[in-house]
């Protein structure tokens, strides 16, 4: 048996195709590592006993791949890691999964998250917490968290999140590998089971920028079931992989290394910097002014979205239904029984935020501050190519840390909302470790639709740097017990 | 109760005529098994997307246009969130802030404009069927294209609202936009109704009206409204903001939820559609679409044809009547008699044979000749009337029946006399009675020659010999 937990996917698509592994080696193998390490991180709610059938060809080929739980799988449950949709399965398949089957992937299993993808941390899912690879004291970040944990730990070799307001980025910055969000409509919400549903975009976890241009390859492209898709030609995205960068500008917005950043992550940005100085890219120092803004807007605009998105788990079609006598009781008792403490209060904040009386106060001033968010990054992009940030506050926090203080766990996502807010496309990738070995990551965003500039800066990066071979030292849990 | 005016504002939900659903690509047929016209759209089911149905804003905007609405160049669509079965969302996709029409009005036949405040669109909800122990849903009817047309509260009568209500439902199907179907629930009325003294300006207090299923329902409820705000004014006592249910068996109306139960629907614009631009070309060809409205066509049955009253009603609510009657115009000029055959005996037979307006296969043209035929006496009218019932389910060649039946009018004497004079022979009680005075003698005489020449006597011919052989007889 080949060394297959060296490989990315691209490479075991490849040993695949020529026949040196066969697709049922490598589902085996990567099952029989879930069989080993998953009880010690939680990072799969279901891992199939049979895949979707799939069929066609692709560069990936035969290469397992993880979803998170909120994407549908046609005949599998969706449940979102909420017990409101506890035996519910899915009818349809997404229009990504589509997508994946008709590259020929292997669905291989369902990934844990923050129920709804409501948190920064995967503790709020109805399934128990993620733990993080590196440290299994640790969040795995949220809501992907299952997925960027799996993909860590070398579970699978890849993985679908989703991201709302940095739930790819944040969790692949605190487990060490590339999570990417691409531009607001690139990848169609058809089966994605909506959060915010302005704000919500699929994207595919990676150890690295190939397998990240090549699963880009497979789920972007318009869909006539999704009318917020972008309707534009197809970008092959590994035409940019290990091209030069030479004559690039990346902007450093003074707003993202200010106070609340973790020294160790701000040093570690600073290589970020020289690396591609060295390079070839020049640097410039920009100011995106309503920043400071952006928290509050997201969790009002979200929320508000997810109020009534999350209105039809009522109980009476699919999920959990609890006894009753009557029909309030019905919709109170089996919301009750069936959403978290995070979903009930974003639920009261979203309703809140839309209730008449305080619309204009809350909803309509958070869309006002939304398009001023918008306009700082349309101006800073007249001047640079791509913006470089953190993308996490710090490296991954201790279980419990923040679960019972909510608004620091939203200040978790401080660096990654914008983007969402924004609709631009953006990267969560390794650059480095603290000194208790957590991962640190860098986030660059780009102008909309520009997910190739994402793709060279990123693999260029990789090129020269080894952080994202490194692995997690999950054997040392297996010997100690 | 004559110090009162009396200020109501209706409220229609239409069902436009669309083959998918607006939201969906699912059929919306109305009887269909139930659940079976759904999908994961329309059932609301998790993940799922709407996608607009181009069709559902073309017919919206001819309906629009032929309420004399003003269009908003940019159409986008609010969620209306409430919780109820029926609705699997658990919000309705609507238009709040832009209505797609507004600031339009209808003309009644009184000379009276009453103007429309707002045409929305929006998607239907379901069906509840309630049982004993048990509701059952039917997500059928969910995401069936709705268009809300709401008037101005200048409605003075329940009499005026009825009025409004039959021409409003008649523009509808004259531009075959809906079926307007009460009994199958593709026209639904709401009422908003107040009364004030007369010359004030202030409108009084609205109670708003639910669950009339009939034009004359909503008449009644409005009249039993009327009367009940009276007398609550007339003792000094105030109307309280609320919504009732009109009870058709107890013929009145009942409070369903007050003022402070009223829902905040927490509008807000739905995210996952897009702000269409209405392109000029759609209203453009919308226009086009819009032929003669039932006002127009009352003034010119009116006057081209002289048709008034009752028989103008006829015409006006059947459009495909009034078709073949002008079709049949064509070919036939004398309109009265075209008009009392279309409502006699072609309705007669059209009701006894129980054809739908698809079935009848008789051009207006063979028509034309039937009713013509029987004018220049070359039929008598019971075979007029039994060439007309051959054909009007066939369209077979007229003068080829005819000939086949044999039921060209004999108004030859000749060709009479040997039944006339069986007639006579045969009926010594008539005869006599007849010669005794007794004029209407007669007419069973005509009948028996009519009888022997199986139909095909000219009857007048008949008479004439009859008449004169009896005379001639009894001399």
């Amino acid at each position: 048996m080949l060394d297959v937990i060296n490989l990315s996917g691209a490479e075991i698509a490849e040993k695949i195709s020529s026949k040196a592994l066969t697709k049922e080696e490598t589902a085996s193998f990567f099952k029989k590592r879930i069989e080993q390490f998953d009880q010690l991180l939680n990072c799969f709610v279901d891992v199939f006993e049979e895949y979707p059938k799939s069929c066609g060809d692709s560069p990936l080929s035969g290469v397992p791949i993880a979803i998170k739980d909120n994407i549908c799988i046609k005949g599998k449950p969706a449940t979102c890691s909420s017990k409101i949709l506890s035996g519910h399965k899915a009818v349809y398949d997404a229009t990504v999964i589509t997508r994946l089957k008709q590259a020929g992937l292997l669905i291989l299993a369902r990934t844990n998250m923050d129920e709804f993808a409501f948190g920064s941390s995967t503790e709020t899912s109805c399934y128990g917490p993620t733990r993080n690879p590196w440290d299994r004291s640790r969040v795995a970040g949220g809501s992907s968290g299952g997925s960027a944990a799996a993909v860590a730990a070398r579970l699978v070799p890849f993985a679908l999140g989703s991201d709302t307001g940095g739930s790819i980025r944040q969790p692949s910055s605190l487990c060490g590998v590339v999570g990417f969000k691409p531009t607001y409509g690139r990848v169609s919400r058809y089966g994605l089971i909506a959060f915010g549903s302005s704000l919500d975009q699929i994207g595919p976890i990676t150890l690295n920028f190939e397998d990240c241009a090549y699963l880009l390859n497979i789920i972007c492209g318009s869909d006539p079931k999704d009318c917020t898709s972008l309707i534009t030609e197809n970008i092959d995205y590994a035409k940019s992989l290990h091209q030069e960068c030479k004559g690039l500008t990346i902007g450093l917005p003074k707003e993202y290394f200010g106070q609340g950043l973790d020294s160790q992550v701000k040093d570690s940005l600073e290589e970020v910097r020289s690396l591609f100085q060295r390079k070839g890219v020049s640097f410039k120092d920009i100011s995106l002014p309503h920043t400071e803004y952006a928290v509050a807007t997201y969790y009002i605009i979200g929320s508000s979205e997810a109020s009534s998105n999350l209105q039809r788990f009522d109980g009476i079609r699919y999920g959990l239904r609890s006894g009753c006598s009557d029909l309030k009781e019905l919709y109170f008792k089996s919301r009750q029984a069936g959403l978290g403490d995070e979903a009930k209060r974003r639920i009261f904040l979203g309703t809140y935020s839309l209730s008449s009386g305080y619309y204009d106060a809350y909803y309509l001033k958070a869309l006002k501050v939304r398009r001023l968010i918008n306009d700082d990054f349309q101006k800073a992009f007249k001047e640079v190519d791509a913006i470089l940030t953190p993308t996490a506050p710090t490296a991954a926090f201790k279980l419990g840390e923040k679960i019972q203080d909510p608004l620091s766990m939203y200040l978790s996502d401080i660096y990654t909302i914008s983007a969402n807010l924004a609709g631009l496309p953006a990267v969560s990738f390794p650059c480095g470790f603290t000194k208790e070995d957590l991962p640190i990551g860098a986030q660059l965003i780009a102008k909309s639709c520009d997910e190739s500039t994402l793709i060279k800066l990123g693999s260029l990066y990789q090129d020269n740097t080894d952080f994202h071979k490194k692995m997690p030292p999950l054997e040392k849990y297996i010997k100690n017990g | 109760m004559n110090s009162y005016e009396t200020v109501i504002g209706l409220e229609v939900h239409t069902q436009l005529k669309t083959e998918s659903k607006i939201f969906c690509s699912c059929p919306t047929t109305f009887d269909s098994p139930p659940n079976t016209n759904i999908c994961p759209v329309c059932c609301g089911y998790p993940g799922v997307l709407p996608v607009f149905n181009q069709k559902a804003l073309e017919l919206a905007i001819r309906v629009s246009l032929a309420l004399n609405c003003q269009i908003n160049p940019n159409v986008y669509f609010e969620r209306k969130n409430y919780f109820y079965p029926d609705l699997p969302k658990n919000f309705q996709i609507s238009q709040y802030k832009m209505p797609l029409g507004h600031s339009g009005y209808l003309k009644l036949a009184s000379g009276k404009t009453i103007r429309i405040n707002r045409v929305h669109l929006e998607e239907d909800a379901g069906k509840l069927i309630h049982r004993e122990d048990c509701s059952l849903i039917d997500f059928n009817r969910t995401g069936t294209p709705l268009l809300e047309i709401v008037s101005e509260p200048e409605i003075n009568s329940p009499e005026e609202a009825f009025d409004y209500l039959r021409y409003l439902k008649l523009t509808l199907i004259y531009i075959q936009a809906s079926d307007c179907d009460m009994e199958r629930g593709s026209l639904r009325c709401d009422a908003n109704i107040s009364l004030r003294k007369k010359g004030d300006k202030i409108l009084g207090t609205k109670v708003e009206l639910k669950n009339m299923n009939t034009f004359k329902g909503v008449k009644a409820a409005l009249e039993h409204e009327v009367r009940r705000q009276a007398k609550v004014l007339q003792s000094s006592g105030t109307i309280s903001q609320e919504t009732r249910l009109w009870d058709a068996g107890s013929s009145k109306t009942v409070v369903m939820r007050t003022k402070e139960q009223a829902h905040d629907y927490r509008y807000f614009p739905e995210p996952d559609l897009l702000d269409v631009a209405v392109p000029g070309a759609i209203i453009c060809s919308e226009k086009t679409k819009i032929k003669e409205l039932p006002l127009e066509k009352e003034e010119r049955f009116k006057k081209n044809y002289g048709i008034v009253d009752k028989e103008l009603e006829v015409f006006i609510s059947n459009v495909w009547l009034a078709d073949f009657l002008e079709e049949a115009l064509k070919f036939y000029h004398q309109s009265r008699e075209l008009v009392n055959w279309v409502l006699g005996p072609f309705l007669e037979q059209v009701n006894l044979l129980k054809l739908d307006p698809p079935q009848v296969k008789i051009s207006a043209e063979s028509f034309a000749k039937i009713v013509k035929y029987f004018s220049e006496g070359k039929m008598n009218n019971l075979a007029a009337k039994k060439i007309l019932s051959l054909t009007i389910a066939t369209n077979d060649d007229i003068d080829e029946v005819i000939r086949k039946e044999k039921l060209i009018q004999v108004s030859d004497e000749n060709g009479l006399i040997a039944f006339v004079d069986e007639a006579i022979k045969e009926n010594p009680k008539a005869i006599s009675e007849y010669l005794e005075g007794k004029h209407q003698a007669i007419q069973f005489l005509v009948g028996q020659v009519m009888r022997k020449s199986k139909g095909k006597a000219n009857p007048k011919v008949a008479r004439d010999m009859l008449e004169k052989n009896i005379k001639e007889a009894g001399r």
